[in-house]
């Protein structure tokens, strides 16, 4: 089923486009903004990791381009795919997108499956809820060529989910996601309940993946050892909003939000000296209700100036390719610290 | 860190945080409940207040009550707001009529259609006729001065033929609940009842409580043979149907309130001991009853002061539905005629008593007390249902 | 099928053992140990000690506790329940003559308790924190608080004697005897046999107390439905199946309802006792002629054979129910049967 993907990323347009993103709950304590602003796009073909804390906002952020936020939910923005913006879409064209041109992998296989189902169940049924008639008919051959393809044997296809491990079991999500040829993987946490080995042998499998079929894969994950094995490039997010986003080695090298410089330094690294302390970001994730003035991370920011309390920064390119939220790299006219220019 | 399925909101964690850090006091809580659990408030705030009157039918009955719930105060089959009483003179009386000295007069009731009440308290000279027609006529004929009959009757009274005149109306007390087959007051009856029932559901849930909390915790603990015994016994008397045990328990034990209550009791303690075994499973698993272990706590502290607190919620909704099934039971038994002894004012037994007169259309002799039933269960249900909403919440639904 | 499933049903077959041994010895303790006389209990005052004695001597109760119990338990096994003390019957055919009643009037109450579940379970559970929902929610506390033989009188009250539409006692209407008794439920006798106007008297005798039973219990049973249906839907793979496009209408109708059926088939055992309950009292509000209304009566008439009997009868079928339904469970629920 090799599709004869163009299989180089840039410059080509851009799979999916988010653009003024807002997202709000309506609890009962308040109004949550769980996303702010956010704007950036996917490149097809990459594999962009998210990475933040929780209450940062990825996890709707991956909803979210599924259409999957609940009805309460107010949502300002685009988020463009093939020309039409999807949150615009109606019940049948929500429907006609999940899991044909935008699929999701969850956390847990195990209760992501139905225990009542079995595998091969599972899959015509997406292809039936689908239609997909241009499909259908090689329907059980592909669906089987595409589990070889990952490693779970034909004989197992007629099983009950609780008879496959765990791995497995996360590998029959990912062939639910790709069965319908979907452009574009949402991983969310997808790994994080697996042991390290299943972890390991997996994440092998999805850049396999994205190799041969040319999908993009946003992996959503708190954890950023992760990303740095397997993603193209970084978005880190913090209460709602994006901080930073580029290619994985320059982030790591040299991230430019403190934000992130914060995170990438409470990695435990192998090689710490005795003397060094474990870091830790000092305070605590704000409040979604009431979130603070200006920029989010203030509070917490170990090179907060003034103005940074008073007037949210943009998104904005410092260097090519890399984008930060942060007043360090802008200028404004109310801020009088020279701004600091990023040489590559 | 979120470690929950995918339905989790992070905010959540969040929200759970502001609402217990601010610091708000006891009853900013209980209001902001009203927010917070939404429908389930509503419903165990109404649930608890039907109960809360209840009680105080319960605790003040004596003072609450007009009369004596036992007691044959007016005539029977008295309808509700019925019991008032006209009196009645001869037309050439009619304006001479001074309440007052009414004293030391002769009067006419009717026999046993009057309320012996008023005739009473006026006076003891009291001649009772058959019916309206010879008390009439008796007037008529001067045998008795003033007559007494029941305003329902008013049309029935041949007053223009005898000449006769009605001088008083609303004389006496009305029964807002009518009165029974032996002119008993329901209104008493219902009050008195309250008591009685509420007595029987407390005494039987705290038996079954006590049973099935010490053997599930026992099981629980122990495991082994014991545990599994127990269960099995358990499990054979759940599946049981339990108003059959009870009925055979009754009809051995004889009819008598505590007999009433052991009899119910038996059937729920199954339910108490499920619900504090799986508990006790469940904490033992938990690291931190390990951990005490190993510090070399005792068993019987581990017992006290891990597993018992965390068992509580679990007692108070199970111990309140309890008690909404326990009612039900009694007032089935008493329906069947196997419940209290007909001495004890019971809205089981005026249920069953009221079945039996329903035909001559004496409608609110079982009306009240089944309404009275359903409510009282209802808002026991209510609260423990409610109750256990709010104890176990489920996860949100935002 | 496989050896799980085999396994487990063996072992519910072995538990089935000492569980009528224990419902059969409970039964035993109620009726012979506790205190209380049955002599005196049966005999009443006013009994001479011969007559006590007698009384005692031909039920075996002059004998000490365990020999009791061993004839007790005995005769249990041999389904030998001995003669009724106050006609001329053997206990089991008096059995066999009203247990049918209680049948049917079970089966037709379950029909509505499964309907009344299905439905609040279904429609609440999908349209969650609707006006209907609660509507739905609050019905049902509201009808199981009912005491059932109260709501019986309030139907016999208003459909019977009020509006006369339907008939308030018995199984059919009196003088109406069905010529051939096959399984001795009215309803099926008549359609086997083809005749339609036995079916129609017997139908309309039995809509007032199925109604009855099944409003009561199908209010419990609504309640534990829809409970079961809301945990089913917050589970993780409805999301997925959510995300791959599935509709919402399949998603509760045919992943929801199938596996929300599962845990609610264990319950359904539990349902069957309660069932029998309250056929005692539904029975005694409508004259029906079945099991419960036979123990009932013949508590008064002090028929203790008859008496201990029918318990104990009831105590086997509820085992047997039991038994049926965990065995049927472990067939449809694919994590034993595989």
């Amino acid at each position: 089923m090799a599709t004869q993907k163009n299989k180089s990323k840039a410059n080509e347009n851009p799979l999916m486009q988010i653009e003024g993103l807002h997202v709000r709950y309506n609890t009962r304590i308040g109004q949550v903004s769980a996303i702010d602003n956010v704007t950036f796009e996917i490149e097809p073909g990459e594999i962009l990791g998210l990475v933040g804390e929780s209450g940062s906002g990825k996890s709707t952020l991956g909803k979210a381009l599924l259409n999957m936020l609940p009805s309460s939910a107010g949502v300002d923005g685009k988020i463009i795919l093939d020309n039409e913006n999807i949150l615009d879409l109606d019940y049948e064209g929500i429907r006609d997108l999940r899991g044909r041109r935008v699929s999701m992998i969850f956390q847990d296989p195990m209760t992501s499956l139905n225990p009542v189902q079995r595998i091969n169940q599972h899959l015509l049924e997406t292809l039936d809820v689908h239609k997909a008639e241009d499909i259908k008919e090689n329907a059980i051959s592909r669906i089987k060529e595409l589990l070889e393809r990952l490693g779970i044997q034909k004989e197992r296809i007629e099983d009950y989910p609780h008879q496959l491990s765990g791995g497995m079991r996360q590998r029959v999500m990912i062939g639910l996601g790709l069965v319908l040829n979907a452009n574009l993987i949402v991983a969310d946490e997808a790994t994080t309940s697996l042991d390290v080995i299943v972890e390991a042998k997996l994440l092998d499998q999805l850049r396999e993946i994205q190799k041969e079929y040319g999908v993009s894969i946003i992996v959503i994950t708190h954890n950023i050892a992760l990303i740095a094995e397997l993603a193209d490039r970084v978005a880190v997010m913090y209460a709602g909003r994006l901080a930073e986003l580029g290619a994985v080695e320059d982030i790591f090298d040299r991230p430019l939000h403190p934000y992130s410089q914060g995170l990438l330094k409470s990695v435990p690294n192998i090689q710490i000296d005795d003397e060094e302390e474990l870091y830790r970001m000092p305070g605590e994730t704000p409040s979604l209700i009431d979130p603070p003035k200006g920029c989010r991370f203030h509070p917490r920011c170990p090179e907060a100036m003034p103005i940074c309390a008073e007037i949210e920064p943009s998104f904005e390119e410092a260097r090519p390719k890399q984008w930060v939220n942060c007043w360090l790299y802008q200028d404004h006219t109310d801020k009088p610290e020279q701004r600091i220019v990023v040489k590559d | 860190m979120s470690k929950k399925g995918n339905n989790s909101i992070d905010t959540k964690e969040e929200l759970n945080t502001t609402l217990s850090e601010e610091g708000i006091g006891l009853l900013g809580r209980f209001l902001r409940g009203r927010i917070w659990y939404g429908a389930e408030w509503y419903f165990a705030v109404a649930g608890a207040t039907v109960l809360i009157a209840i009680l105080l039918m319960t605790l003040f009955a004596p003072v609450l009550a007009p009369y004596d719930p036992n007691g044959f105060v007016a005539a029977p089959f008295i309808p509700p707001g019925g019991g008032h009483q006209l009196l009645i003179v001869r037309d050439s009386d009619a304006n001479n009529v001074n309440i007052d000295s009414l004293d030391q007069q002769v009067f006419g009731v009717i026999r046993n259609k009057n309320g012996d009440k008023v005739a009473r308290e006026l006076t003891d000279s009291i001649t009772r006729y058959g019916d309206l027609d010879a008390l009439a006529l008796a007037l008529a004929a001067g045998e008795v001065d003033f007559a007494f009959v029941d305003e329902l009757d008013e049309s029935m009274i041949p007053l223009s033929v005898n000449n006769l005149t009605i001088v008083v109306r609303g004389m006496g007390t009305s029964f807002p609940l009518g009165t029974d087959n032996l002119g008993r007051d329901m209104v008493s009856r219902v009050i008195w009842g309250a008591r009685t029932v509420m007595s029987v559901a407390l005494l039987s849930a705290l038996f079954s409580s006590t049973v099935g909390i010490t053997l599930g915790l026992i099981s629980g603990f122990m495991s082994g043979l014991v545990d599994r015994v127990l269960s099995l016994t358990m499990d054979s008397l759940y599946s049981f149907p339990g108003l059959l045990l009870a009925i055979a328990m009754v009809a051995m034990l004889g009819p008598g309130m505590i007999n009433v209550a052991v009899a119910v009791s038996v059937i729920y303690i199954p339910t108490f001991f499920r619900v504090v075994r799986g508990q006790v499973l469940t904490i033992k698993e938990e690291l931190y009853v390990d951990a005490a272990r190993s510090l070399g706590a005792k068993s019987s502290s581990i017992l006290l002061e891990y597993i018992l607190p965390n068992v509580i919620p679990s007692i108070v909704v199970v111990f309140s539905i309890n008690i909404a099934d326990a009612i039900l039971t009694e007032a089935g038994l008493s329906f069947i005629g196997l419940g209290l002894p007909p001495d004890i004012p019971d809205w089981g037994y005026d249920l069953s008593k009221g079945h039996s007169f329903l035909v001559a259309g004496h409608w609110w002799l079982i009306t009240v007390p089944g309404v009275l039933i359903t409510l009282v269960s209802l808002s026991f249900s209510m609260l423990g249902e409610s109750l256990s909403e709010i104890l176990n919440p489920r996860l949100s639904d935002q | 099928m496989s050896d799980r499933l085999r396994k487990y049903i063996l072992v519910r077959l072995l538990l089935t053992i000492p569980m009528l041994l224990i419902l059969v010895s409970i039964v035993f303790v109620v009726l012979r140990v506790l205190p209380g006389d049955p002599a005196l209990a049966i005999l009443r005052e006013g009994a001479s000690e011969e007559q006590l004695d007698a009384f005692r001597a031909s039920m075996g109760l002059d004998k000490t506790i365990p020999e009791q119990y061993v004839e007790f338990l005995s005769g249990a096994i041999r389904l030998d329940f001995g003669e009724s003390m106050t006609r001329d019957r053997l206990v089991i055919d008096e059995i066999k003559t009203f247990f049918p009643a209680t049948v049917e009037l079970a089966l037709y109450s379950m029909v509505v308790v499964a309907g009344m579940g299905i439905i609040s379970g279904a429609y609440a559970a999908k349209n969650r924190k609707s006006p209907a929902d609660y509507t739905i929610r609050v019905a049902s506390i509201v009808l199981y608080s009912i005491p059932i033989f109260w709501l019986g009188i309030m139907f016999q009250m208003y459909f019977g004697a009020q509006l006369g539409w339907l008939p308030v006692f018995g199984r059919l209407t009196s003088g109406n005897v069905p010529e051939v008794s096959i399984t001795g439920l009215y309803t099926i006798d008549a359609l086997i046999t083809g005749d339609f106007d036995l079916f129609i008297d017997a139908i309309k005798h039995l809509v007032l107390p199925a109604m009855t039973l099944g409003l009561v219990l199908g209010g419990a049973f609504a309640r534990l439905t829809r409970a079961n249906m809301l945990v089913v839907l917050e589970q993780d793979f409805i999301t997925a199946g959510r995300a791959r496009g599935i509709t919402e209408r399949a998603l509760v109708y045919r992943h929801g309802l199938r596996n929300a059926f599962i845990p609610i088939i264990t319950i359904l055992g539990l349902q069957f006792a309660a069932l029998l309950a309250g056929a005692i009292l539904t029975e005694t509000t409508f004259s029906w002629p079945g099991l419960g209304r036979l123990v009932v009566d013949r508590i008064f008439d002090r028929d203790f054979t008859t008496v201990q009997a029918s318990i104990l009868f009831f105590a086997i079928v509820v085992a047997g129910i039991n038994l049926l339904v965990d065995i049927l469970y472990g067939f449809i629920e694919p994590r034993i049967r595989y």
